[in-house]
């Protein structure tokens, strides 16, 4: 059997991070997104045509948990937008210690919809750059930068990537 | 050429209704292409900004049409179709770039700025057979070019000699407003994409309408960007065809917005964001003016929303779809922290934008419902009254949509209501 570094657990406890978020968004519970940040955590959308070019204009930037919670309030009670369900596939995780403790860690995703008639369609591909900090109550996203391919958006984006 | 639009009349002198069929029906769509984007007509471009220095391009598109803008040697702006004069295929194939001349990836022919024929391999044979004929005169073949004319900053272009100077074409009243947004140089923030399934015109309809503005988004109106009991004013050129909406904050009493929105669930007094910092953003201008939509027919639109400020280019991409190309910018004197605010509004606008992303769904769901009625029928709209077409001083009104349909009508050659 091979031996577990130190870093096995952090690892572990990364990748459930993950797959946690993938599972929250995908079941629709949307209230503990904001959750899986730091309070001053960063989620940004970019488009990679901007960021090929090093130009700043986002998609989403949200810069507190209390602006994700007003995103999440926004999708139940106002905004209008086509019902879908959504599956994540994320693949190819990427996981690096930085000097500073916290973890730099990479994946690539593809994000499908199916409509109320049950017809699905590719939504959206691209990939997670996070910054994951080590909490007291385990791994959290300090900064989640979603850099989408697929910035000629199919329609609109309304929840979560 | 015999247009079918000719044989069909428009249903009311006073454009207060459209028959649906203009959103679903291919013969209509093929005339667009000739009448409206190959007709008598300036379709944006881009912005000078993008091309700043000689050699530099980008790809834009008239109707469907790929064409290439670039800025020449001698600092003019010259475009050309995208497609070579040999055999036809794609000649510029990135989408921005840098270069003083152009080459067919296929047989190497090439091409100066301004799309004179520079050199044909092979012209004289190989070992003396072949080549081309002794007659075969490269000044006969250039690229097609079109006329192109720049106003503030903003670069056209139009297919057709017969397309009045730029400067009338706007004519006084939208050049006013675009004075007042395009008074320094732009910086660009960025670009937003977005694929649409609607006809193009069900996004011109919507951003000429400032009837939906404060029910469709309730972000607009619970904090305080839009309502309809702002200052507001719809106005337009003489022909009608362009249009401005504008909305000041000025004069709104609280009174007034309770009998507006009694009984309508979408506002909502007592909504209060957790974190209203990206509200939190000195104003660009002294004016109060919170949002401007500015529409040039055919096909382009210059906003603002509160900080923002965006051109969306609406690019048919086929009868069912169109993608809404957003150039994002502020400007170069802006500083840090205004920057820093115009990052922060992003989150109003763009495809995933509190306000924007619903004009999209607005879209699908109106190509949805018109795509199986009965080819009478048509839409409604009388909001702001019936007969003449004329600017006015509430947002409680749709005749912008109206003035839309009338210089389209016009410029399709629908006949008008009474022909035979």
């Amino acid at each position: 059997m091979r031996v577990l570094s130190s870093e096995a657990a952090p690892i572990c406890a990364i990748r459930v991070l993950l797959d946690d978020y993938t599972a929250c968004l995908d079941r629709d519970e949307l209230e503990r997104w904001p959750e899986f940040f730091v309070p001053d955590g960063i989620y940004k959308v970019l488009s990679r045509e901007n960021v090929e070019r090093g130009l700043s204009a986002p998609l989403i930037y949200y810069y507190s948990r209390g602006m994700m919670r007003d995103r999440v309030t926004a999708l139940r009670d106002a905004l209008t937008y086509e019902f879908v369900y959504t599956r994540h596939l994320v693949s190819g995780t990427q996981i690096a210690r930085l000097s500073d403790g916290a973890y730099r860690v990479t994946s690539t995703f593809a994000i499908y919809q199916s409509t109320e008639e049950g017809v699905t369609r590719l939504f959206c591909v691209g990939g997670y750059e996070d910054r994951v900090a080590m909490t007291p109550d385990g791994p959290c996203f300090a900064e989640r930068t979603v850099v989408v391919d697929t910035f000629g958006v199919l329609n609109l984006i309304a929840v979560p990537l | 050429m015999a247009h079918h639009s000719s044989t069909h009349k428009w249903p009311t002198a006073d454009f207060t209704r459209v028959p649906y069929r203009v959103f679903y029906d291919a013969d209509i769509y093929r005339s667009e292409a000739d009448r409206l984007f190959r007709g008598p007509h300036w379709n944006y471009l881009c912005t000078e900004t993008e091309i700043s220095n000689p050699g530099d391009y980008v790809i834009s598109y008239v109707g469907e049409t790929q064409v290439v803008v670039n800025r020449t040697e001698d600092l003019t702006i010259m475009a050309f179709i995208n497609s070579c004069a040999h055999r036809g295929a794609q000649l510029v194939r990135r989408l921005r770039g840098n270069t003083l001349s152009h080459t067919c990836a296929y047989h190497q022919w090439c091409y100066d700025t301004k799309g004179a024929l520079l050199g044909v391999p092979q012209q004289r044979g190989v070992k003396g057979k072949g080549g081309m004929p002794a007659d075969f005169d490269k000044a006969k073949h250039s690229l097609k070019t079109l006329r192109v004319e720049t106003y503030k900053g903003l670069v056209f272009g139009t297919f057709s000699v017969a397309t009045p100077p730029l400067h009338d074409y706007l004519g006084p009243k939208i050049r006013e407003q675009i004075d007042r947004i395009f008074d320094r140089p732009l910086k660009l923030l960025g670009y937003y994409r977005q694929r649409i399934p609607a006809n193009w015109k069900l996004y011109l309809e919507n951003v000429k309408d400032p009837y939906h503005a404060g029910l469709l988004h309730l972000f607009h109106v619970t904090f305080g960007i839009y309502r309809p009991t702002m200052s507001g004013r719809v106005f337009m050129d003489e022909t009608q065809g362009h249009s401005v909406l504008r909305t000041a904050d000025i004069g709104e009493q609280q009174a007034d917005v309770n009998t507006a929105y009694a009984g309508i669930d979408k506002y909502r007094p007592d909504y209060k964001l957790q974190d209203p910092s990206l509200f939190d953003v000195k104003p660009d201008y002294p004016d109060k003016v919170t949002n401007m939509i500015l529409t040039i027919f055919p096909n382009v639109m210059l906003g603002q929303v509160a900080n923002t400020f965006q051109i969306r280019h609406v690019r048919p991409k086929g009868l069912r779809e169109f993608e809404l190309f957003w150039t994002y910018f502020g400007f170069a004197d802006d500083d840090n922290a205004a920057v820093e605010g115009k990052l922060r509004q992003s989150n109003f606008i763009g495809p995933a934008g509190y306000i924007s992303l619903e004009d999209g769904e607005a879209g699908r769901l109106v190509q949805i419902g018109v795509e199986h009625r009965e080819p009478s029928d048509m839409s409604v709209i009388e909001m702001g009254g019936r007969g003449p077409i004329a600017d006015i001083d509430t947002l409680s009104t749709e005749v912008a949509l109206r003035g839309f349909w009338k210089h389209y009508a016009q410029s399709m050659g629908f006949a008008p209501t009474g022909a035979d």
